[in-house]
């Protein structure tokens, strides 16, 4: 009798609290056979991986199944005595998570780890065997030098490589099932399209069942044969991708699919501001390297190169993106000009000003006109203060304001970002993270700067809280004038707001221009490669097939010879290896770096 | 998780717009052992510093004929002498009262010396790093190396012993601690994100360090210290036994500790009666220490 690989029937799954039951799951029903992919998507909070764990039968504490069955092959496996299900669990089910950095023990070296969970499910296979198998595997999910990688520790892979690794560790058992769970979250775009390739790839030889689960739509849809969408514990829609996309039956999957950003198509590009002459910022030629000490040798030393020569400008009313991926320098750039770190070499300017010659009180006044908005809402106020005083310590800082003056101002600008007054004694602990960034933007706000930087100031909130803040910040714009630097991983955010774009990879500026000609014909190889690698739910202009080849961005402490993008990038020519392409004017206020705009180059000339 | 779905909402609600201490008061209050401890301590401090007083029973004065008196609860006890006599004679509720009285001044003294000299220390070599790092902390490692025993000995029998001295021994050889561990918390806030927030806003490095960082991290090692307030009574009492503490006459626990020692067998209450009052002094500390690390927990982690 033929089973089912896998059925889902009815189930609940309740969350016990303070005695009572709060539902996470209710009612859901799913079914998957061998070779097919299902998707899974679903917001944060909709209980996506309490069913990814139920799927293997894994409900513990403070969780409990109220109703329904999982079966696997027939079998209930929520109703299996717990020992039975481990070692079901262990052959038959593979699981990938979201966290490859905390998935591996750090102590040992990730190719004895594999090895060691294949021993312990498959009796059947000796350790010469088991070792050949995870080799094998290593090599097909394209970790380079595979038998030097397997027996290195998990902190010498780079995110990307580890979710392979954690590809291999669930495909070592020859698993009947496979669940992914998030698997491209944590990942930079580029290398989560790599990912994706391989999913692709490893599916078509495979004869599991694979369970696909991920927030984002573009994604699922992108590799599920067919899909549900989970919201709030219950799935309100089941289609296929195509059918999804064409005509969404649900509220929700509508909304789901309204939130997707467009890049390509119709929205209009933001209109350039009246292109104002005045410079604000200029950032000239600027180099950063940190000395870190090296491990491997007595009191040797590395040079992480984190911002090689980066220039550019910011005009009055402009707003700027600088985008790339993360370890390409923005983070660096932004305590660069934030003025936290000095740079090695190169200048910035603020009106015309360096600050490296300015003196403390100079200092002082230009932090005035100069915010900047940090990443991380959990962490950037502190946690001892009420917000109403913490809003208040910029103008302490700056001084010269009476105690009734400051609470006066306080309380305008916290109405002006959409605070309530009675939070003004709240600690920042109770809120969300959207209200944590009204509260940095308030603390920036009132002391009326004229420039203010984001540096991936939205990218930890969800979509909504994204577009509203964005509608404040226009808001703001309209009314006090404001310069924005927008430092983000995130395209289609800069592409909405910003006029300007700079695309930087490790350490260099390696494409600047307006964004029509960043979107629609950008000039260097590695902006294609980041938008083919953009999760929309659109045709892409840019296919990631032919901008991207297989390939780890190379680490920054050992960079090599030539165009650093030279090892993914396929347009790759011989002397792209040797020789680094300086950023030149192509005209029209287009800046690229690379050999191919060369003969273009020599034409305008 | 759905668990967080509904957490926001429900802090929410409870929040109010009383202010952040206020709020730590008010559930610091609502604990009973909280109100326990502080009835306790009240009483045992209210005692200690106004019964001599009012008696008039002199703590120092021999009565040979009053010799080895036992506690009122046991047979041949007098409410003249409610925890009886030692073997001169001398009135063991006063005395104990007045050991304790010193037992409180000096730990409290102790206990806030070496919290603001270790945490100031602490915060500065944290914060600062590099040389002055360096410096503060071999300073500290060296201190560190001393036991408290042999610095109290030498520094005590070289100098005369006085009020002033054991508490000086004393911070002396507790404050390498505080400053080890504000340092090491120094060193993880420092680089938080909100440090960095500050010093974009302009914030003077000594504004980030005593507004921003200090209220932040000294809170659970003022805690800390609070329970140490009950260590620093034991080591007077210590000090006081090996006959370094605070000289006779003046009663103090170790003292009477170290005389009722030989007459353990007969008249156990002599040693056992200081005992006592340390072990009700230590218990509502702890009982009040514990309330509120408690009360600030919840605060800080929004359930309040």
């Amino acid at each position: 009798m033929s089973e089912r690989l896998l059925t889902v029937e009815g189930l609940s799954v309740d969350l016990v609290r303070d005695g009572g039951l709060v539902p996470v799951l209710r009612d859901v029903s799913l079914a998957l056979e061998g070779r097919q992919v299902l998707g899974i998507v679903g917001e944060s909070g909709s209980g996506k991986t309490v069913l990814a764990k139920a799927l293997v039968g894994w409900v513990a504490e403070p969780l409990v199944a109220s109703r329904g069955v999982v079966r696997f092959r027939g079998q209930d496996l929520l109703a299996m005595p717990p020992e039975a299900r481990r070692i079901l669990r262990g052959s038959a089910v593979g699981y990938i998570g979201a966290d490859p950095g905390s998935s591996f023990d750090p102590t040992l070296p990730v190719g004895r780890q594999i090895v060691e969970k294949v021993q312990a499910v498959r009796a059947d296979i000796d350790a010469r065997a088991a070792k050949k198998r995870v080799l094998d595997l290593l090599d097909r999910v394209h970790i380079p030098s595979a038998a030097r990688r397997f027996d290195e520790f998990p902190h010498q892979y780079s995110g990307g490589m580890l979710q392979r690794a954690m590809i291999v560790d669930a495909l070592a058992s020859d698993p009947a099932f496979l669940v992914c769970d998030n698997i491209t979250q944590p990942l930079d775009v580029t290398v989560a399209a790599q990912i994706m390739r391989l999913l692709h790839e490893l599916r078509s030889d495979l004869d599991a069942g694979i369970v696909f689960i991920s927030t984002s739509l573009p994604v699922v849809c992108d590799i599920a044969d067919e899909l549900v969408v989970l919201s709030r514990g219950e799935i309100v829609e089941r289609s296929t991708p195509a059918r999804l996309l064409e005509a969404p039956a649900h509220p929700y999957s509508q909304d789901l699919i309204a939130r997707n950003p467009i890049i390509w198509g119709t929205p209009p590009l933001p209109v350039p501001a009246e292109a104002s002459p005045r410079v604000i910022l200029a950032v000239d030629d600027v180099t950063k390297t940190y000395v870190v000490p090296d491990r491997t040798r007595f009191f040797g030393t590395q040079a992480v190169k984190a911002v090689r020569g980066v220039s550019f400008a910011v005009h009055g009313g402009e707003n700027l993106g600088l985008v790339g991926e993360s370890g390409c320098g923005k983070s660096t750039l932004s305590r660069l000009l934030s003025w936290v770190e000095q740079p090695d070499q190169g200048r910035i300017r603020f009106k015309g000003q360096d600050i490296a010659g300015m003196s403390a009180q100079q200092l002082l006044a230009m932090r005035k006109g100069f915010q900047l908005l940090l990443q991380d809402p959990f962490n950037c106020l502190p946690p001892n203060l009420p917000i109403g005083r913490s809003v208040a310590m910029s103008l302490q800082i700056h001084g010269g304001l009476g105690r009734k003056a400051i609470a006066e101002q306080v309380r305008a600008v916290m109405a002006e970002v959409g605070l309530k007054e009675d939070d003004r004694e709240r600690l920042p602990i109770g809120m969300s993270a959207g209200q944590r960034q009204r509260v940095n933007i308030a603390r920036a706000l009132i002391l009326e700067p004229e420039l203010l930087i984001l540096d991936e100031t939205l990218s930890a909130l969800d979509p909504m809280e994204q577009a509203r803040l964005l509608d404040l910040f226009e808001r703001l714009q309209a009314r006090h004038g404001f310069t924005y630097l927008f430092i983000s991983h995130d395209l289609a955010m800069v592409r909405r707001v910003c006029t300007r774009i700079a695309v930087m990879y490790l350490g260099k500026v390696v494409e600047l221009a307006d964004t029509r000609s960043v979107f629609f014909e950008p000039t260097h190889p590695y902006t294609r490669a980041l938008l083919s690698a953009v999760p929309t739910l659109e045709e892409k202009p840019f296919k990631a097939a032919d901008c991207l080849l297989e390939g780890e961005p190379p680490s920054p402490i050992d960079l090599p010879q030539g165009c650093s993008f030279a090892a993914r990038c396929p347009h790759a020519m011989p002397r792209c290896r040797v020789e680094e392409p300086p950023l030149v004017d192509l005209g029209g206020g287009r800046f690229s770096a690379c050999w191919l705009n060369e003969p273009e180059v020599s034409r305008a000339a | 998780m759905a668990a967080s779905i509904d957490e926001p909402a429900a802090i929410a609600a409870t929040a109010v717009a009383a202010t952040p201490g206020r709020r730590m008061w008010l559930a610091t209050w609502s604990q009973t052992e909280f109100k326990i401890g502080l009835v306790l301590f009240l009483l045992l401090v209210g005692t200690a510093f106004i019964y001599p007083l009012l008696s008039d029973i002199d703590p120092t004065k021999l009565s040979v004929r009053e010799r080895f008196l036992p506690p009122v609860f046991l047979e041949g006890g007098t409410w003249a002498h409610p925890l009886g006599t030692d073997q001169l004679g001398r009135d063991l509720f006063v005395r104990s009262l007045v050991g304790l009285q010193n037992a409180l001044m000096i730990s409290v003294a102790v206990v806030v010396l070496m919290f603001a000299f270790g945490a100031t220390v602490g915060l500065v070599a944290g914060y600062r790093g590099g040389w002055i790092d360096t410096i503060l902390m071999r300073l500290t490692d060296a201190q560190l190396s001393i036991p408290l025993i042999i610095l109290a000995i030498i520094i005590l029998t070289v100098s005369r012993p006085t009020p002033f001295s054991v508490i000086v021994v004393l911070a002396l050889a507790g404050w390498p601690v505080y400053a080890r561990v504000t340092r090491s918390v120094t060193l993880a806030e420092r680089r938080r994100e909100y440090v960095r927030g500050a010093k974009i806003l302009g914030a003077s490095d000594s504004r980030i360090m005593w507004l921003l960082i200090a209220p932040n991290i000294l809170p659970p090692i003022a805690f800390v210290a609070v329970l140490d307030i009950a260590r620093m009574m034991i080591f007077e009492a210590i000090l006081g036994f090996i006959g370094i503490g605070i000289q006779p006459p003046t009663p103090t626990f170790g003292t009477i500790i170290a005389d009722g020692r030989k007459y353990l067998i007969n008249a156990w209450w002599i040693a056992t009666m200081p005992g006592g009052f340390l072990f009700l002094t230590l218990l509502s500390v702890n009982l009040m220490g514990a309330a509120l690390e408690r009360a600030r927990n919840r605060l800080l982690r929004g359930t309040i």
